[in-house]
C-alpha cells in the first residue's frame, strides 16, 4: 500500500493515496468529482472546468480537481452549494451547443455528457438562440468517424495522438465556439492504436466505423477476456449479444485496465481480432468430408489412434497453460511425439515497444515453461515417422504453403482440432470444432512472464469444446480443469497459494527463477 | 499636465535611430547598472514601485524576486508587445518613437535577473512597428549593446523578436509563451506560474513593454526621482491612450493619480461637439464602465480605479458621450471577446457565444427580460470559471453595463414586446 494522507471531503474525512491528483485521489475511495478532460493515461489539461471544486480556507478557493494535487489536512468542498452551482453551469455551458438528439447517437448508454446531464445538470434547457453548426461524419481514417457536434473539445483525443502513439495527426483547429478536432487535408491518423480514441472520446464525437450502429450498448453483456492476438495479452472487455434466436455474437472487444500489462489501451489489430471468434468457425465435427457427431468422430479418432504406430502430436502456441499440459499428459500417455513448432506467428520486426509483439502468439512462454520441443527438424521428422498427426488447432498455414503442406503431410493421417474452418481443416482427415479464447477458460503467460488466468464469456450454438476435453476423450489422465491446474503448480511453485479462479485480476508476475524456468 | 519620462524623445526626429538617440542619452545607464549588483538593481525597482503595465498592475520587482534560484536552467525575458485590448494604443509608440530606451530597459532587466535570451513578442499587426524595432535591435547589435558582450561588459545577451498572428489571447502571458514555442496560443492553467516554469519550462519573466521601457528612467535617476511622480501606491508616469469623443484623442504621458474629469477635460480637450458625458472606460475595452456621477472622485491609478470597483487596466480611456448605444456598444464588446476565445475552456468557449447570440437578439428588438437577465446571469456562471480571464475581461464591463445601464436594455426588450403585440393586434 503507498503511503495515505487524510483530507477531507465534504467534512468528511477520508484516507487517500499520497501522489495523486483530487480526481484519482477521491475516486479511489469512491467519490466521484465530474471531469471529461482528464483522464489518467494522458493526464490534466485543464480544459472543461467541469471537476472545479472548493478548497475550503484555500488560495484560491476554487481550484481544477484534475490540476490539483492531494494534501494533508485539505478541506475540499464538493456538495456545497456554490461548487454544485458551478457544475450545473458549466453542464449547461457544455450542452447548449451539443446536439440534443441522444437516441440516435451511438454512444448513448455510455456517455459522460448523458451521465453528467442528468446528475448533474439543469432539467431544462434555457438556449432560445440557433446553436453552433459544425460538420459530421468525417472519416478520420483508421476506422475512426468523427461528429464535430457531438464533441466537447476536451482534447483527449489530440493528445492521444501527440503523446501515446506520437503520431500527432489531430489538431483543435480555429478558436472560440468554432474550435473543432480535425486531421490535416489529406492526412488521415495512421497509428496501429487509432481506435482508442473511440474509448477516450467522453462523448458520441470519435466513433468506430466497425461498430456504430450495430448494438445499443446497454444489450451488451460484458466480459473480461484476454486479447491473444499477440504475446502482450493484453487486458479486454468482451462484449457480446445473444439476439432472439441468433447465437452468442461478439461486437467488440475493449481494452480493460492492467497497469503492468497494457495499461488503458489496446491495439487496433488485436480490437478486431473479435471478427475471427465470430467467423469462419469450423461448426460441426467432420469424419473425411462428412458431419458426424461428435462421439462418433471421437470414436473413429480413437480407432486411429489404436491403429497408429507412431503418432506425432502438434500443439497451438495460443493454447492456454491447462490445454497445454492435457495434451502433455495425453501425449506422454499415447507414447507420442509432442511439438509446438510454430515460428510462422512471429513476425520478426512488427513489435512497436508500444504493445505490440513480433510475436502473434498468446503463450510461448506456456510451451517453454513445459519444456514442448519447438523446433522445425524435430516436428517435421516426426510427422514423417508418423502414421498420425494429431494437431490442436496449431495454424500451420502460418508457416507452411499448401503444396508444402500436402508434401510433409503425404503419408501421414490427420486429425484436427481446429476453432475455424479453413485450408487446414478441409486437408484434415477429421476435423473437431474447439472453442475459441473467447469461450473457455484458461491462463497465459505473457512475454514479460506475468501469468494470467481468464474466463469463458461466450457460449455458441454449436457448443464447441475446450481443446483439454478432447484431450481428456482421447485418453488424457487430466480429466477436469482442476487436475490441469494442479499439474501446473509442479511447474510453477507460485500457483501453490491459488485456485485457477483466485489469480489475482493483475496476472501474476513470475520470480526470477520461475522466469528463468519459462526461459530455460 | 503631461509630463515627459517615457515620451522625453517621441518628439525628435529620427530618435528610433541610434545615433540620434545616443545623443539623447540612450544607453548612458549601462555604465552605471554593470556597476551594480544585479540584486541591488532588483532592489531598485521594487523601491520604485513600478507596477506592470500591462493591465494588472503587478510590481514588476517583486515578480522578479519570485524567481527561484540555482536551478541550472537558463532565466528567459518574454517582452509583451502584443498590445491587443481595444483601446490601448501606447506601447506602439515606444516601439517606433523610441525602440532604444526599449531595448535599454531589455538589458537592465535582463542583467538584474540573470537573462541572456529575450524574446519580444509582438503583435502580428504591428508591421511598421516590427520593421522599426528590428532594425533597432540590428543597430544595437551592431554598436555591442546587445551580443556576446553587452557594451564592453562580461554579459551576453541576445534579443528575437517573435511576431504573432493576429490573436489578441496571445497577449495572455502563458498564451504567449506557447506561440513562442510553436504551439497554438492557448493559456496554460497555473500554477506552475511562468517565473517557475515558463518558456520551455524555464524560469521565465514577462512584462508588458512600457514597463521595460520605465526602467533605464529608474536606473539613471534613481527610485526616488521616479516616486516623485504618481501616487504613493501607483507611483511614476503612464502612457494614456484617450479615444472616443474627446475633442483631442490621443496618447498623453501623465503622471498617475490625477483626476479622470480633469484629464478628459484638460488633456483631451474635453467631450466633444459641446456633448455630454454619458460615462467613461478607464483602461481598455475590459474594465468596467464608470458613470459620471461615479466618475467625480476617481484619478488615474490603481487603488482609485479599485475602490470604484473597476480597474486601471492599460490606460486605455474611453470616453462615451450621450449618443453612445450601450445595447450596441455591448454587442461590439462581446463580439471581440468571443471572437478572441482561444476556446479550450468550456464556459468561455460556449457561453461567449451564448451571451453574443442573446446580445444580437435583444438588439434586433426580439428580445425579452429573460434574455437581459440571463445574459446578467451568464456574467456570473462564466467569470472566474476559466483558465485564463479573457473570459473576465469581457464579463466584468459586460456587467458593468448591465447593471449601470439597465434601463437601455429594457428599453429595447420593451420594444420588442410591443411590436409583438402589435403584431398580435
Ligand atoms: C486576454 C489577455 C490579454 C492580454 N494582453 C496583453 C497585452 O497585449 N500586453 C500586455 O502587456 N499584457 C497583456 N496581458 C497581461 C499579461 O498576461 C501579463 O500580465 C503582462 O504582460 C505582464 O506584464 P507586466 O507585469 O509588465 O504588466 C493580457 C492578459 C490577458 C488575460
Ligand atoms: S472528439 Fe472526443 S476526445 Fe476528441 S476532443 Fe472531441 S470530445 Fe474530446
Ligand atoms: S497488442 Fe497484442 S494483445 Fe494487445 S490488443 Fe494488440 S494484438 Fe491484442
Ligand atoms: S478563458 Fe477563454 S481565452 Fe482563456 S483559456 Fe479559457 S477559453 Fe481560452
Ligand atoms: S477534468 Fe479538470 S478541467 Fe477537465
Amino acid at each position: 500500500m503507498a503511503d495515505t494522507i487524510k483530507l477531507f471531503v465534504n467534512g468528511v474525512e477520508v484516507e487517500v493515496e499520497t501522489g495523486k491528483n483530487l480526481i484519482d485521489a477521491i475516486g479511489a475511495v469512491g467519490i466521484e468529482i465530474p471531469h471529461l478532460c482528464y483522464h489518467p493515461a494522458l493526464g490534466a489539461d485543464g480544459n472543461c472546468r467541469m471537476c472545479l471544486v472548493g478548497i475550503e480556507d484555500g488560495r484560491p478557493p476554487l481550484v481544477p480537481a484534475c490540476k490539483t494535487p492531494a494534501q494533508a489536512g485539505m478541506k475540499v468542498l464538493l456538495d456545497a452549494a456554490h461548487i454544485k452551482k458551478i457544475q450545473r453551469d458549466v453542464m449547461e455551458l457544455e450542452l447548449i451547443n451539443h446536439p440534443t438528439d441522444c437516441p440516435i447517437c451511438d454512444q448513448a448508454g455510455e456517455c459522460k455528457l448523458q451521465d453528467y446531464y442528468m446528475t448533474y445538470g439543469r432539467p431544462e434547457s434555457r438556449m432560445t438562440v440557433p446553436q453552433v453548426q459544425k460538420s459530421k461524419k468525417l472519416d478520420f481514417g483508421c476506422g475512426v468517424v468523427h461528429d464535430q457536434e457531438r464533441c466537447v473539445t476536451c482534447g483527449r483525443c489530440v493528445r492521444f495522438c501527440r503523446e501515446i502513439t506520437k503520431t500527432g495527426e489531430l489538431g483543435i483547429i480555429n478558436r472560440t465556439d468554432d474550435a473543432r478536432v480535425n486531421i490535416f487535408p489529406g492526412r488521415p491518423i495512421n497509428n496501429r492504436y487509432a481506435l482508442n480514441v473511440v474509448d477516450l472520446c467522453p462523448v458520441g464525437a470519435m466513433t468506430s466505423k466497425d461498430f456504430r450502429f450495430k448494438q445499443r450498448v446497454w444489450f451488451l453483456k460484458k466480459a473480461p477476456g484476454i486479447c491473444h492476438g499477440c504475446a502482450k495479452g493484453c487486458n479486454i472487455t468482451i462484449e457480446h449479444n445473444r439476439e432472439k434466436y441468433q447465437d452468442d455474437i461478439i461486437y467488440r472487444f475493449r481494452p480493460r485496465l492492467n497497469r503492468q500489462v497494457n495499461g488503458y489501451f489496446m491495439c487496433d489489430a488485436g480490437r478486431l481480432s473479435y471478427r475471427q471468434e465470430n467467423e469462419g468457425r469450423l461448426l460441426a465435427a467432420r469424419l473425411g468430408s462428412q458431419i458426424r457427431p461428435l462421439e462418433d468422430v471421437l470414436a473413429a479418432c480413437t480407432r486411429e489412434i489404436e491403429q497408429a504406430g507412431k503418432i506425432a502430436i502438434l500443439l497451438s502456441p495460443n493454447c492456454s497453460l491447462e490445454q497445454m499440459v492435457a495434451v502433455k499428459a495425453l501425449a506422454a500417455k499415447l507414447q507420442a511425439s509432442l511439438s509446438g513448432f510454430s515460428t510462422g506467428y512471429i513476425k520478426e520486426g512488427d513489435g512497436d515497444g508500444l504493445l505490440i509483439e513480433d510475436d502473434k502468439a498468446a503463450n510461448r512462454a506456456g510451451l517453454a515453461l513445459l519444456g514442448i520441443d519447438c523446433s522445425r527438424e524435430s516436428f517435421e521428422k516426426a510427422v514423417r515417422d508418423a502414421q498420425l498427426l494429431i494437431n490442436f488447432n496449431n495454424d500451420l498455414t502460418r508457416t507452411y504453403s499448401d503444396s508444402e503442406l500436402k508434401k510433409l503431410l503425404k503419408d501421414t493421417k490427420v486429425i484436427i482440432a481446429a476453432t475455424h474452418d479453413d485450408r487446414l481443416s478441409a486437408m484434415a482427415d477429421i476435423a473437431i470444432p474447439v472453442a475459441t479464447s473467447s469461450e473457455y477458460a484458461g491462463s497465459l503467460i505473457n512475454c514479460h512472464n506475468i501469468l494470467q488466468t481468464f474466463a469463458g464469456a461466450v457460449s455458441r450454438n454449436h457448443k464447441p469444446a475446450n481443446i483439454g476435453e478432447i484431450a481428456a476423450k482421447l485418453g488424457s489422465p487430466l480429466q477436469s480443469r482442476a487436475e490441469q491446474f494442479a499439474e501446473l503448480r509442479k511447474y510453477l511453485s507460485v500457483l501453490k497459494d491459488f485456485e485457477a479462479d483466485t489469480v489475482p485480476a493483475e496476472g501474476l508476475k513470475l520470480n526470477e527463477s520461475e522466469a528463468a524456468n519459462v526461459t530455460a | 499636465m503631461e509630463v515627459k519620462i517615457l515620451s522625453a524623445k517621441f518628439k525628435l526626429k529620427n530618435a528610433n535611430k541610434i545615433t540620434v538617440a545616443k545623443k539623447h542619452g540612450a544607453y548612458a545607464t549601462l555604465g552605471k547598472l554593470f556597476a551594480m549588483k544585479p540584486e541591488d538593481v532588483i532592489e531598485e525597482v521594487k523601491k520604485s514601485g513600478l507596477r506592470g503595465r500591462g493591465g494588472a498592475g503587478f510590481p514588476a520587482g517583486v515578480k522578479w524576486g519570485f524567481l527561484p534560484k540555482n536551478t541550472g536552467k537558463p532565466i528567459y525575458l518574454a517582452v509583451n508587445s502584443d498590445e491587443s485590448e481595444p483601446a490601448t494604443f501606447k506601447d506602439r509608440y515606444i516601439l517606433v518613437k523610441d525602440p532604444h530606451m526599449l531595448i535599454e530597459g531589455i538589458i537592465i532587466c535582463s542583467y538584474a535577473i540573470g537573462s541572456h535570451e529575450t524574446y519580444i513578442y509582438i503583435r502580428g499587426e504591428y508591421t511598421t512597428q516590427v520593421r522599426v524595432l528590428q532594425a533597432a535591435i540590428d543597430e544595437a547589435y551592431a554598436a555591442g549593446y546587445l551580443g556576446d558582450s553587452v557594451a564592453g561588459h562580461d554579459f551576453k545577451l541576445n534579443v528575437t523578436v517573435h511576431r504573432g498572428a493576429g490573436a489578441y489571447v496571445c497577449g495572455e502571458e502563458t498564451a504567449l509563451l506557447e506561440s513562442i514555442e510553436g504551439k497554438k496560443g492557448q493559456p496554460r492553467s497555473k500554477p506552475p506560474f511562468p517565473a517557475v516554469a515558463g518558456l520551455y519550462g524555464c524560469p521565465t519573466i514577462i512584462n508588458n513593454v512600457q514597463s521595460i521601457a520605465s526602467l533605464p528612467f529608474i536606473i539613471d535617476k534613481g527610485a526616488d526621482a521616479y516616486k516623485v511622480y504618481g501616487t504613493e501606491k501607483s507611483p511614476g508616469t503612464h502612457l494614456f491612450g484617450i479615444s472616443g469623443h474627446v475633442e483631442k484623442p490621443g496618447m498623453y504621458e501623465l503622471p498617475l493619480g490625477l483626476p479622470i474629469l480633469e484629464v478628459i477635460d484638460k488633456v483631451a480637450g474635453g467631450v466633444w461637439k459641446g456633448r455630454k458625458l454619458k460615462g467613461i472606460i478607464p483602461g481598455g475595452s475590459s474594465t468596467p464602465v464608470l458613470l459620471p456621477e461615479e466618475a467625480q472622485d476617481v484619478t488615474l491609478d490603481y487603488e482609485s480605479m479599485a475602490a470604484h470597483k473597476t480597474m486601471f487596466g492599460s490606460g486605455g480611456i474611453v470616453v462615451l458621450d450621450e449618443t453612445v448605444d450601450i445595447v450596441a456598444l455591448v454587442k461590439n464588446l462581446i463580439d471581440f471577446y468571443h471572437h478572441e476565445s482561444c476556446g479550450q475552456c468550456t464556459p468561455c468557449r460556449e457561453g461567449l457565444g451564448w451571451m453574443l447570440k442573446i446580445i444580437k437578439k435583444i438588439l434586433r428588438r426580439e428580445g425579452s427580460m429573460d434574455d437581459v437577465l440571463l445574459l446578467r446571469e451568464l456574467c456570473d456562471n462564466i467569470e472566474m470559471k476559466t483558465v485564463c480571464v479573457l473570459s473576465a475581461a469581457c464579463t466584468m464591463p459586460v456587467r458593468s453595463y448591465l447593471d449601470k445601464f439597465r434601463h437601455e436594455f429594457e428599453a429595447y426588450v420593451q420594444d420588442a414586446s410591443a411590436s409583438a403585440q402589435v403584431k398580435q393586434e
